[in-house]
């Protein structure tokens, strides 16, 4: 294939729900847009997800972000897009084991209020009035009932075939390996394919993949590549609408097909960088089986029909990188999404839609920039005893 | 972690000869199958199966899966049963669920031999209860002595088609038609003929319009189809049947090859791709049987033992000559059964008119099922001269890799040669002495014994039987020719069993003379003796 | 499909077939009409069209109708079935009680 230059007036690398919502709002506001995709829509980790829409739980830094799609994008998206995306406010409730769990529970509550979200302490009766199928070794819960639930993939592509609709240009198979700067801004990316698309705004929402993209224009995030499994069972009867999770780290949902997704972290997830594919692992597998069979047992006897993973972009400090970049003018990125992307994903994709078409972000993300791991570039300083050891950041 | 040199998953012809092989050659081999019983497809295949001596020609397959059970066993073989490997882990470890719980192997090398599923065509109501694959009909009657139905449609005339209608007949089934979207019949010629005189119409270039009935198949109507496929209006036929049998070709079970990460190709269903020697693109998987591309037992067989042999050569069992030498040995038995129209290179054909020496192909045997009495004389097995006395009378007229025939006669009447795709020859001026054990050796019933003068204006013509309850010497009833047409009344002079058969009887008839190059089919009239 | 693939690509429109209610995966009760719809939505390849309506997301797992669906979408979208990518495998093969997948148990 001869190479050639196509130009819009947004290149997005990636088309997963950040870059499928920043699509369709673009062209909502009647900005061109080339969206590339190396694999095929949807491939990362907008499809390979608990599918949990919530505020609770999240750092400060990024609670604004997923407030704003809980009040206002997830309630009123399947009308929107005129695709059912199984969105359902249905609440949060995440499990305690301990009194250490209550603690994290208890400061949660105090984050969630503190932006306006109703966040309860349950304990005793009140969690088995909620979800009366969870273990009882469950001492405590934290209870958000503005949180909820959607079908990741559904959702993803929704955004894609509405975007599609209004005139986006998908290319899947296309894979973006440069970013060039012209006169100091970034303008173009090329593929491995040689071919170049050139736009105004580039935006890179790659997830993991971003990384070497965005080093192409000198920028260093500092992600972790993780595995993140999980199973799918038969469907069942229903049993509840809610999302559940536990402080253990499990999470999941009764999906509207009556099938449970869970996902839980065996402690291996960092030790399969070097995998090429998410295929899963019979380690991890074999846990989440085990464990959501001891903190859920009314499910145990459901059989697993499937299992699958997907590659997590975890970012140093927990939260991902955002927004424009002061030394990279042009570009915008969203990158380390940390396995807790999804839900605030519309959000941030109408956020890219807004700046790339020069508009303030209707969520204010300044301290999700990349700006703040300046210190990366210096010497780490070490302070023994004074924090216990760690990096000071 | 228990660690095998060689993980074998499947118990069918493929995995049982590569553990047997591996075992030879002093691997510690695992096999795990996922049924109670293991075996694969043999335990449902209760016809005699073709090929040569060294691919258990004339053997039944059960038979031949209870020999490869015992060889295993005997050879310290592990063989796990109810044990469903659930999928092949980096590197090389598999997981497996038995009982209640979960255990992880190791090893050295995984041959994966699932075998295949079958396929399944949509039409209108083909999911009403009473569609069923062939396979799982035969399952029901062969492994658990259920009759699947009573009124049956065939659809597919491949050989799965053919040998199964024959069995649902024999298992006292009414098999209404078979039919096939394709011009010509797919399978072995003397499978369609073996069903063909029992009275079985074929319908070929026909498809199914829609199964009807309330809440389970109650009918079915069948359609010519042009050359786009696509039903001519106005050719549409009914057939009231409680069944319809599925025989439209196999998928691959080839999900754990893909979850290994084996580079998979699309051959009309996903198989791993595979060298000659059965390794896949990940070094230590291997592939064999319909897995890895879609055959029958015998070639899943040989090729078991070849991927065994270069897993032995991988981890040092076996040195790179011993291999040599044993893979040629191998190769050559495959090549003998890759020969002929039903080659994989002629698979498919429907512009073949002669067979490799040169005869005419029946083209009634691949339009309709049977041979046409104009055509019968041209085979070497038959031929038009008048012979005196009992003599062989082989309808063997395609190119089939089998020779059981040829060892059969001790008396060397028969002669098929080097080539066991070759149409069996009848020499000329050799004695026949009516022993039968070419008519009980023809894995394909197509070897009968005709006696033109037996007695005056009667013939007599020995048949092989194997329904039951067997007709006695005396029953009366109707000869039936090629075609499953009623021609004459016939009487029952004999009816031979043996072990040497090996469940085969051979029933002689009585007909009028004239019809001696007819008869072909004894139905016995009820009632009468 | 394989290599790079537009999107904005004109398949033509979608055109009504007398058997689009045909069922073809029986697991999901997906009719063919359904899958052809998707296609049209701009779902090209096996595993969108999975992720979005379901086709071989039941207990087999597509092993019965991954064949069919693929035949279909290569249909609608006018190209070969052999040139489209088959969805991923995914371990357990068979159906497994999770109480079984959980109890892991060395054999020694």
């Amino acid at each position: 294939m001869s190479a050639k230059t196509r130009t819009a007036d947004v290149i997005i690398v990636g088309a997963g729900i950040v870059g499928n919502s920043a699509a369709y709002y673009l062209r909502k506001k009647g900005l061109s847009c080339i969206v590339l995709e190396e694999k095929m829509i949807g491939d990362g980790g907008s499809c390979r997800n608990g599918g949990g829409v919530r505020q609770s739980g999240r750092d400060p830094r990024e609670f604004g972000l997923a407030a704003y799609a809980v009040k206002h994008i997830w309630p009123y998206l399947k009308d929107e897009l005129g695709i059912d995306v199984e969105y359902r406010q249905t609440g949060y409730l995440v499990c305690g084991y301990n009194e250490d769990h209550y603690q994290s529970i208890a400061s949660r509550v105090d984050t969630a209020a503190s932006f306006g979200v109703e966040m309860k302490m349950l304990r005793g009766d009140a969690i088995k009035d909620i979800c009366p199928y969870v273990s009882e070794h469950v001492t405590c819960a934290g209870w958000t009932p503005s949180d909820g639930v959607s079908n990741p993939m559904r959702a993803t592509l929704a955004y894609y075939i509405r975007a599609r609709e209004l005139g986006a240009q998908f290319i899947t198979g296309e894979k973006a390996v440069r970013i060039n700067k012209i006169r100091g801004r970034a303008r173009q990316v090329v593929t491995e394919s040689g071919n170049v698309y050139e736009g105004d705004k580039i935006l890179v929402a790659a997830g993991y993949y971003g990384r070497p993209l965005l080093k192409t224009v000198g920028l260093y995030v500092p992600l972790q590549k993780k595995l993140n499994e999980m199973i799918v069972t038969e469907p069942a009867p229903h049993m509840f609408d809610h999302m559940i999770g536990g402080m253990s780290g499990f999470y999941g949902q009764q999906t509207v097909h009556g099938s449970f997704v869970f996902g839980s972290p065996s402690g291996r997830e960092y030790t399969f960088f070097e995998q090429d594919s998410t295929e899963t692992t019979a380690v991890t597998t074999s846990f989440i089986a085990g464990s959501i069979g001891i903190d859920i047992p009314a499910v145990k006897s459901l059989k697993v029909v499937r299992t699958w993973g997907g590659w997590v972009d975890i970012n140093l400090d927990g939260v991902p990188v955002l927004g424009t970049v002061e030394e990279v003018p042009g570009l915008l990125v969203v990158i380390g999404s940390s396995a807790h992307g999804f839900g605030p994903g519309p959000a941030v994709g109408l956020c890219m839609a807004h700046l790339a078409a020069d508009e303030p972000s209707p969520v204010d993300i300044s301290k999700l920039h990349y700006d703040r791991f300046d210190y990366l570039n210096k010497q780490p300083r070490y302070q023994s005893a004074s924090n216990g050891g760690a990096l000071i950041r | 972690m228990r660690r095998y040199h060689l993980v074998v998953i499947g118990a069918g012809p493929a995995g049982l000869s590569a553990a047997i092989e591996a075992a030879k050659h002093g691997m510690k081999v695992g096999v795990f199958d996922e049924n109670a019983r293991p075996g694969g497809q043999l335990f449902k295949q209760i016809h005699k199966f073709f090929g040569s001596k060294e691919h258990k020609a004339k053997i039944r397959g059960f038979n031949i899966g209870n020999e490869l059970l015992k060889e295993a066993e005997q050879l310290g073989v592990d063989v796990h049963l109810n044990s469903v490997v659930m999928g092949i882990y980096d590197p090389l470890h598999i997981t497996v669920a038995e009982d209640d719980h979960i255990t992880s192997y190791a090893g050295d090398n995984i041959l994966v031999a699932t075998g295949a599923s079958e396929n399944m065509i949509p039409f209108e109501g083909w999911t009403l209860p009473g569609v069923i694959g062939a396979g799982a009909a035969q399952t029901l009657m062969n492994l658990h002595g259920v009759k699947p139905g009573d009124n049956i449609l065939m659809v597919g005339s491949g050989n799965v088609g053919l040998v199964v209608s024959f069995q649902l007949l024999q298992a006292g089934c009414h098999v209404k038609a078979i039919i096939d979207a394709a011009p010509r019949v797919g399978g072995y010629g003397v499978h369609a003929a073996k069903v063909a005189r029992t009275g079985v119409p074929f319908y070929l270039s026909h498809t199914i319009v829609k199964a009807e009935g309330n809440e389970k198949v109650e009918r079915v109507t069948i359609g010519q189809v042009d050359s786009h496929w696509q039903v001519i209006p106005g050719t549409e036929k009914e057939f009231d049947v409680d069944t319809i049998c599925l025989a439209v070709g196999l998928s691959p079970m080839s999900q754990l090859t893909r979850i290994a990460g084996c580079k998979m190709v699309d051959r009309g269903g996903l198989v791993p791709e595979t060298d000659e020697y059965g390794q896949t693109s990940v070094d230590g998987i291997f592939a064999a049987g319909d897995v890895a591309g879609i055959e029958e037992a015998s070639s899943a067989m040989i090729g078991g033992r070849i991927a065994a042999l270069a897993a032995a050569k991988r981890s040092g069992f076996v040195t790179e000559d011993e291999f040599e030498t044993e893979y040629q040995n191998q190769h050559a038995s495959l090549m003998k059964l890759r020969k002929g129209m039903f080659s994989h290179e002629n698979k498919g054909r429907t512009d073949l008119v002669k067979t490799d020496e040169g005869y005419p192909l029946s083209m009634s045997l691949l339009k309709n099922g049977y041979i046409a009495e104009d055509e019968i004389g041209e085979y070497p097995g038959v031929g038009r001269t008048k012979k005196v006395g009992v003599h062989p009378v082989i309808e063997c007229t395609q190119n089939i890799p089998c020779n059981p025939c040829q060892d059969a006669c001790k008396f060397g009447c028969i002669e098929v040669g080097e080539t066991i795709t070759s149409l069996p020859v009848v020499k000329e001026g050799s004695k026949c002495v009516n022993c039968g054990m070419c008519v009980a050796s023809c894995s394909g019933q197509a070897i009968f014994l005709v006696d033109e003068e037996a007695e005056e204006g009667f013939a007599t013509i020995t048949l092989p039987y194997e329904f039951l309850p067997l007709p006695e010497k005396g029953d009366k009833g109707t000869a039936l020719d090629r075609s499953g047409k009623a021609i004459c009344d016939a009487e029952v002079t004999q009816v031979r069993t043996s072990g040497a058969f090996d469940h085969t009887a051979l029933l002689t008839m009585k007909v009028p003379a004239e019809m001696a190059n007819r008869a072909r089919f004894f139905q016995k009239r009820e009632g009468v003796r | 499909m394989a290599g790079i693939c537009d999107r904005s690509k004109d398949i033509g429109p979608f055109v009504p077939q007398a058997d689009d209610d045909l069922i073809i995966c029986r697991c999901e009760e997906i009719t063919k009409g359904e899958i052809r719809k998707a296609v049209h939505m701009g779902l090209w390849t096996m595993t969108e069209v999975k992720r979005m309506i379901r086709p071989g997301m039941g207990l087999c797992q597509g092993q019965t109708c991954s064949k069919n669906v693929k035949r279909i979408i290569a249909q609608e979208l006018g190209v070969s079935p052999a040139e489209l990518e088959e969805s991923t495998a995914r371990p357990p093969v068979r159906p497994l009680e999770m109480e079984v997948l959980g109890n892991e148990v060395e054999e020694l």
